[in-house]
């Protein structure tokens, strides 16, 4: 006997709204998170709870700001060589170097510890500005096998990550090492080099946030200048097109390799930034073992980059969600609901609901009722 | 079934039974409505050529019948029972097998690993041997060599389409789905081409064979349906159609542009480009361009007539430096190009229009106006969308391109379109030179012709020079000032076009 339905699967002709896929990525991947985390803690961890901390996550604006601005720009760069199919997966590397320098510049240049607010204002420009071209001289060290010897830039990315994090647990473990304690650490920069979040105070209530108005700025300036770069400059469009067709930028008279050069450069000096903000912002100092103390802003980067489809205006929108979710994560720790690694289960679960659902965006499922025919 | 009394039985007769009937086919894309209501009656064992100008429809209505879309309304009857065909595989289970423009096979591999890669997957368990022996009988049955131990990449285009043909006799198919297929071999393997399928016609089978050149379809088909703006027009019997019925179907009003006579000749002056004993290598590193020399004037078409692969790609793209050569020297107004790069010559004024548009010439995904700024000539270093948009608006006016709008991907337009869009472009930018590879092998016969004067008009008017590869003499002996043959990487002969005879043109292209 026939089964009386059939499923097919058909090639959509005009694709879903954009948005269709990561919004469904986001609800079921939270769903199997709650699963996940309810089934190996036998029960212990109640979806409610799950729930109302993702809630909680999402209504704590004050309290993921920084996650939320640092994962904005990483989204930002990364987009910048996905549109151009380059895949960056060299993030943290780029971080670390924009980490590293920044940590040269406030402690052991010449310009180091300068007092006051003229000292501050010099070292964060400088560090800043260093950091740009650090991350973009990372991703460029990985451009140049790409360009010229077409070696896939996923492997060398990812690659020159560790070789990013041993730089820099060498320099802490060696000549940046603090001898104050014998922490595995470098000395805490100063303070009037950080990064520093807000403090709101009303009625005599003092609140902590996590927003750094300087940090926030630099994000609006980075958000202008790559929807600048990809909507009205040449470079822009011929990363695009690179994404698309190169053969059409050889007839054109574009040099390819060039603009591999500079989708990948672009990415990484974005990227960099991020570094300076992150020890600037959060963590005041690099500690050993780097690849154990990082927090990995370089990945989740990627998971904001495809949530947001490849649309700048949705990078914000996604860094929020991914965001919200690392802040539930910290308020179930704090509700004794599972370690760090809840966050983890989260972040694993979208991707991976994303990579499947993303198939639905050009096929579609549907189902075929056979009637007998007399 | 209403829709069979259109045909005239007189002469011809074909058996009662259709196997293949479409009945209200409506297929409506963003924008547009690319088949309207379609009725189509195809019966065994006839060639059924399916003629339309660009974006009439031809390809949607293929793709449907091969399940790679679905209809809107409307649905297809085989053998006069409903089907559903929503995959490719659905149509292989109804004996429906398509050969499309670009072969399906996998380049490392030999021919027998190739088609038995993509027939096992059919539920179709052979071993090589087995397979080899299959291909060879079927090689036989139909008058080809072919030897199914050779990797594919040493074939030709046309051998590898031929690969396509017995893959879909292997699958058994009922019905072949030519989908423009024949119309880039060169005439005498179309010719070849044509006994092959007139053969399997013989033996039962059904071609539908899809087209926009009107000879084609006269020479090998049985009938003929004519596809325009997305309706079928009329169906004619071979003994009925003639070319003058058919181009009047096809383009309504505008079959009274189309003519073959010489467009007026150019004004030469000056000496634009100058190539001297070039030597240039093919992709498998043997010299397929061997010693070349010419001149192209200002004001003039020069011409280069060949068989596919005797080297006019290699020598064209020399020209346009995409291609390194070896020896020999290529002059633009006295300016050697050995270590100048394409985009030289973009922001020059030389305008190229490569074969295969899909593949070199426009990035299907980007909108028609991100097309156009790519070229160095419209735009460098900042991008002014609004200049962008009022050229793209001029140039979609004059050249009567289908779309909705400048900001449309191009992947929404009809192939024919999409060579419209690049041809657009490519002759807006060239206000010196023109390079050109079979301009207006993707367009239907009128557009094609007015493409021909649009060329020959600024040609004329601008003083810009063209050198001009073609595949199809009709073209060449229409647009050209003065005409080469070019037959295994060398010019074998130069002629004014005016004196020049087609018989002694052909003769030594074959020679």
């Amino acid at each position: 006997m026939e089964f009386p339905i059939s499923m097919l699967i058909v090639r959509r002709v005009k694709p879903l709204p954009y948005w269709v896929v990561p919004v469904l990525a986001l609800a079921i991947g939270i769903l199997v998170a709650i699963i996940i985390l309810y089934g190996i803690s036998g029960g212990q961890i109640s979806p409610w709870d799950v729930l109302v901390s993702i809630g909680q996550g999402f209504l704590q604006p004050h309290l993921l700001a920084m996650t939320f601005i640092l994962l904005s720009i990483v989204g930002v760069g990364l987009l910048v060589s996905f549109k151009g199919a380059i895949w960056n997966i060299g993030g943290e590397g780029q971080i670390y170097m924009g980490a590293m320098i920044t940590v040269w510049v406030v402690l052991f240049s010449p310009i180091a510890m300068m007092p006051g607010l003229l000292g501050a204002f010099t070292m964060k420009i400088t560090y800043l500005i260093l950091a740009v071209i650090l991350g973009g001289f990372w991703a460029f060290l990985s451009a140049l096998p790409r360009a010229f010897l077409n070696l896939d830039e996923v492997p060398i990315t990812l690659m020159m990550n560790y070789i990013a994090y041993y730089i820099v647990d060498i320099l802490v473990r060696g000549p940046w090492h603090e001898r104050k304690y014998g922490y595995l650490r470098t000395p805490t920069i100063p303070e009037n080099s950080w990064f520093r979040t807000m403090v709101i105070r009303s009625n005599g209530h003092i609140f902590a946030t996590t927003l750094s108005i300087e940090l926030l700025i630099i994000l609006i300036v980075v958000f202008i200048v790559a929807w600048f770069l990809l909507k009205y400059t040449t470079i822009g469009l011929y990363i695009k097109v690179l994404g698309n067709n190169p053969n059409l930028l050889r007839s054109s008279g574009i040099n390819v390799k060039l603009i591999i050069l500079l989708a990948l450069t672009i990415s990484g000096a974005i990227i960099g930034i991020v570094g300076a903000g992150y020890v600037a912002g959060i963590t005041h100092n690099l500690s050993y073992p780097v690849e154990e103390k990082s927090a990995q802003y370089g990945y989740t980067g990627i998971l904001v980059a495809w949530l947001s489809m490849l649309e700048l205006i949705a990078v914000p929108v996604a860094a929020y969600i991914i965001a919200a979710l690392y802040n539930a994560g910290i308020n179930m720790q704090i509700l004794g609901a599972g370690g760090a690694a809840v966050v983890n289960v989260f972040i694993g679960s979208i991707l991976i609901t994303y990579t499947a659902l993303i198939m639905i965006s050009e096929y579609k499922v549907r189902f075929i009722i056979k009637r007998r025919r007399g | 079934m209403a829709a069979e009394a259109k045909t005239d039985q007189k002469v011809f007769s074909p058996p009662l039974q259709p196997i293949i009937s479409l009945r209200g086919i409506t297929k409506r894309f963003p924008g547009v409505i690319a088949l309207d209501h379609i009725d189509m009656d195809i019966y065994p064992g006839t060639i059924h050529a399916l003629l339309g100008e660009n974006g009439a429809g031809k390809s949607t209505l293929v793709k449907i019948l091969y399940g790679i879309y679905t209809p809107d309304e409307g649905g297809i009857l085989i053998n006069d029972k409903p089907v559903t065909i929503t995959s490719p595989m659905d149509a292989m289970m109804h004996g429906i097998v398509m050969v499309s423009q670009s072969p399906q096979v996998i380049d490392r591999l030999t021919i027998a690993e190739n088609l038995i890669l993509s027939l096992k997957k059919y539920g179709y368990f052979a071993t090589l041997g087995r397979i080899s022996k299959e291909i060879r009988a079927v090689a036989k049955e139909f008058n080809v060599k072919l030897d199914p131990n050779t990797e594919v990449w040493k074939l030709s285009y046309t051998q590898k389409q031929i690969v396509e043909f017995i893959r879909a006799m292997l699958l058994g198919a009922k019905v072949i789905l030519i989908d423009e297929a024949l119309t880039y071999l060169p005439i005498e393997e179309k010719k070849r081409f044509y006994e092959f399928i007139k053969n399997f016609k013989e033996k039962g089978g059904t071609v539908i064979l899809i087209t926009h050149k009107i000879y084609e379809a006269l020479e090998a088909a049985d009938m003929i349906t004519v596809l325009r703006r997305g309706k079928n027009v009329g169906t004619l019997t071979r003994q009925e159609a003639d070319i003058d019925k058919v181009r009047r179907l096809m383009f309504g009003e505008r079959s009274k542009e189309i003519t073959y006579e010489r467009l007026p000749p150019g004004n030469p002056s000056g000496e634009l480009l100058e190539i001297k004993d070039l030597w240039v290598r093919g992709d498998f590193g043997e010299y397929a361009v061997q010693g070349v020399s010419l001149k192209v004037r200002r004001g003039e078409v020069f011409a280069i007539a060949g068989v596919a692969g005797n080297g006019q790609k290699e020598l064209i793209q020399a020209v346009v430096r995409i291609r390194p050569y070896d020896r020999g020297k290529i002059v633009l107004e006295g300016v050697d190009l050995k270590d100048k790069s394409t985009y030289y010559l973009r922001v020059n004024g030389v305008g190229y229009i490569p074969d295969l548009p899909a593949r070199y010439g426009v990035s299907i995904e980007n909108t028609i106006i991100e097309n156009i700024a790519v070229l160095p000539t419209y735009a460098r270093g900042l991008i002014n969308w609004e200049k962008i948009r009022s050229l793209a608006l001029k140039l979609i006016k004059e050249f009567e391109i289908k779309t909705p709008s400048p900001d449309t991907p191009v992947k929404f337009l009809s192939g024919g379109n999409i060579m419209k869009v690049l041809v657009a472009r490519e002759l807006n930018t060239a206000t010196k030179l023109l390079v050109a590879y079979n301009p207006t092998r993707a367009l239907d016969e009128a557009t094609a012709i007015k493409v021909r004067k649009i060329i020959k008009e600024k040609v004329r008017s601008q003083g810009v020079g063209a050198l001009i590869a073609s595949e199809d003499l009709d073209e060449i002996f229409q647009i050209a000032d003065r005409i080469a043959v070019m037959n295994s990487g060398r010019i074998v002969g130069v002629f004014e076009a005016e004196k020049a005879k087609r018989e002694e043109v052909e003769k030594l292209m074959v020679m």
